[in-house]
């Protein structure tokens, strides 16, 4: 765990990752802060790491040093989490169904770093001192910071105290959500962001529920209630495209027409699949259920943008892999 | 209790308890789709437990499936759920299981499962549950026993596939390339392929050469014998498959399963399909004679129990009865031939039965001169 708040007071969250330089959430170049916990559980997730809630034990074997080092088989280890198998060498294996009680303190023995936790407990003015860092490159490509997540909205609090932060600063800032979380928790974010960008994952309930665990209903209610009531907000609805899933003419025309009349909703992106998370099941234990899922050809992605594009009264050529 | 993954006949498990439990004047409970009966009872119009009466299994037939139905997860540490606030969250309900089992007035609980299941099963006795496990697994990786119960039926069902394989080939005058079951070890496909007369087997203990295999499957068809038949298990180790240009997505499952040697081996667990995808292109390019992947892996999940598996079913049931009523829980029944024996949970989790290299059928499909790709 890092050191603990100097102002005890202020809200603390728990931080997967920090990453600076990116281009792709938000305008101009950004830092984006992604925050552990999410609320849906889509069979694409990217990002399993960040879905539970609390810090939790990662493994990268390929740093093992194997049966020489052993020190994970003994205290204060929980029993039976590592082992190796009788007559067989390489890196140890791991019982991901015993791992629960391993924390910061045992994974700082591995003397690797085979071991470590996914998410850290911070405070606002650590994040924020880590996002200023690049202050002059926002300042003049008009980026700032992005939260994301798994679901930054489930840590309210601690989102809109760092957005507040960030303003202060002189920070430019933006989410990215699902907003599957009561309209309580928006409410608190919103009045400190500059852009939003949200997932329209799918539009048919049933279907949204089969892929991501739960229906939209509420989903979509949160967006309406955000774009209205907070007429000063950019939002950017994005749909992340998975062949078989939401990659069709059908979806891309649902968000248009949900969209296209609120006006501060300035545009739709699409956000072609890739297969990009696969490595972090690996180190996570899990098994990544959407094995067969392939990333959209370039035609779709063309067609599906050209749709976009005529509904915004652009002329452009769509770039797939501008996203 | 029957735990995830479905394997053929159950209902023989099942039969074998509730007989063997009715004798000693017990009564017997069935939980519904593994954990699911008793932590979201009201999926269940007619209850989530079902009372296992003399009646009842009287005429249950053995060569059915589960009565008891199974759950696709067992994990009571971290049950997937939607919360009041419509959020999906995992939240550990064993406490709750165990109050639940309590408040049903169950003493002891008698679970078929596999590898992971056995591990739920061990947390579980640790918090003070009376648990017997019997262990239940198509590829026959449960260290601790002999034979899984439903080992049998998948091996004779992938026996008869194998020699429909092989007489298609022999029509076809083409190599049949076919992928078995079996992602951690190659029970399955070397014995069954050893009984079908295969060419070649490749399973998951050997590293199998390609180049080698090609070089002796050339040397078998011959005019007069012009097809072949290559069994290959789904999580065959193929050495020379970064040239074959796997999708390294595929390789996750292996860093999964307790025989992965990481990133940098060449240990790939594919899909379903894909072994036997990447092996029969690989070869058509290799020695320039035609192939034709087929995939027999799910489909030896299902079907009729074997006369074995049907005996091994009920042994394992009135196994674990018997356990009980010598007074031991926390165990696993093992069928260690002639003996049924009683091995604690903790020694049996953590291990996986794999192919030894000193194996007697690794030596016999050497004697019958299978290749096995070393
Ligand atoms: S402590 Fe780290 S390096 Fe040592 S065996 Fe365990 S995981 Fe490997």
């Amino acid at each position: 765990m890092s050191n603990p708040s100097t102002t005890p007071s202020a809200p603390t969250g728990i931080v997967l990752n920090i990453q600076r330089y990116c281009s792709h959430d938000g305008p101009g170049i950004r830092t984006n802060v992604f925050l552990k916990g999410c609320s849906l559980r889509c069979k694409w997730c990217g990002n399993p790491e960040s879905i539970r809630v609390k810090p939790e034990l990662s493994y990268d074997p390929k740093k093992c040093k194997g049966r020489e080092c052993s020190l994970c088989l003994k205290d204060p280890f929980p029993k039976g989490a590592f082992y190796f198998t009788e007559g067989e060498e390489g890196p140890v294996k791991v019982n991901w169904d015993l791992t629960s009680g391993c924390d910061e303190a045992s994974c700082s023995l591995c003397p690797t770093g085979a071991l470590e936790m996914y998410g850290k407990t911070m405070t606002v003015d650590e994040v924020l001192n880590e996002v200023e860092k690049d202050a002059s490159i926002y300042r003049t490509t008009g980026g700032g910071i992005t939260l994301s997540g798994g679901e930054c909205m489930l840590q309210p609090d601690f989102s809109a105290a760092l957005f507040g932060g960030a303003h202060q600063r002189g920070i430019n800032t933006a989410v990215e959500t699902a907003c599957n979380v009561p309209w309580t928790n928006i409410e608190k974010v919103l009045p400190h962001v500059d852009t939003m960008l949200h997932d329209h994952k799918l539009t048919i309930p049933e279907r949204h529920k089969k892929w991501t665990g739960v229906g939209n209903e509420r989903i979509l209610a949160n967006f309406k209630r955000a774009y209205e009531t907070f007429p000063n907000v950019d939002f950017i609805a994005r749909t992340p495209l998975i062949p078989g899933v939401n990659a069709d003419e059908e979806h891309i025309r649902a968000v248009l027409a949900f969209i296209r009349p609120h006006k501060n909703v300035i545009d739709y992106e699409l956000l072609p699949y890739h297969r990009f998370g696969l490595g972090k099941y690996e180190y996570l234990g899990k098994v990544y259920e959407l094995d067969d899922y392939k990333t959209p050809s370039d035609e779709v992605v063309k067609h599906l943008q050209a749709i976009i594009d005529e509904a915004f009264g652009r002329t452009r050529q769509a770039d797939p892999t501008a996203k | 209790m029957v735990g995830a993954g479905f394997v053929p006949g159950m209902n023989a498990v099942i039969k074998g308890v509730a007989l063997a439990a009715g004798h000693l004047g017990w009564e017997v409970i069935g939980i519904r789709d593994g954990f699911e009966g008793l932590l979201r009872p009201e999926r269940y119009a007619e209850g989530g437990l079902l009372h296992l009466a003399p009646h009842l299994i009287e005429n249950l037939d053995p060569s059915a499936g589960s009565l008891l139905g199974q759950s696709g997860r067992v994990d009571p540490f971290h049950v997937r759920q939607i919360d009041a606030d419509e959020m999906v969250e995992e939240v550990d309900r064993s406490d709750e299981l165990l109050a639940k089992l309590k408040a049903e007035r169950i003493d002891a609980l008698i679970s078929v499962v596999g590898g992971q299941g056995l591990t739920i099963l061990y947390k579980l006795h640790a918090k003070g549950l009376n648990a017997v496990c019997i262990p239940r697994a198509i590829e026959n990786d449960v260290a601790a026993t002999l034979v899984s119960f439903g080992f049998n039926s998948a091996l004779s069902f992938t026996i008869e596939m194998l020699d429909k394989a092989r007489q298609a080939a022999q029509a076809a005058g083409k190599i049949a390339v076919v992928e078995v079951l079996g992602s951690q070890t190659g029970w399955l496909a070397l014995q069954s392929g050893i009984a079908a007369g295969a060419d070649a087997v490749l399973i998951p203990e050997v590293p199998c050469d390609l180049q080698k295999l090609a070089a002796k499957l050339k040397e078998k068809m011959t005019t007069r014998r012009p097809y072949g038949l290559v069994v290959v298990a789904e999580g065959a180790n193929l050495v020379d498959n970064a040239k074959a240009g796997t999708d390294k997505a595929s390789t996750l499952k292996a860093s999964l399963a307790p025989l992965a040697l990481g990133d940098n081996s060449s240990h790939v667990i594919q899909r379903s399909g894909q072994a036997a995808e990447t092996v029969a292109n690989r070869l058509q390019l290799l020695i320039a004679e035609e192939t034709f992947p087929l995939v027999v892996g799910p489909w030896a999940r299902a079907g009729t129990p074997t006369a074995v598996d049907r005996q091994l079913g009920l042994a394992y049931g009135a196994g674990a009865v018997q356990a009980l009523n010598t007074g031991q829980t926390g165990v696993m029944v093992a069928f260690v031939p002639p003996d049924i024996r009683f091995v604690p949970l903790a020694e049996a989790i953590n291990k996986v039965r794999t192919v030894p290299p000193d194996n007697e059928f690794r030596r016999t499909a050497q004697s019958l001169g299978i290749c096995l790709g070393n």
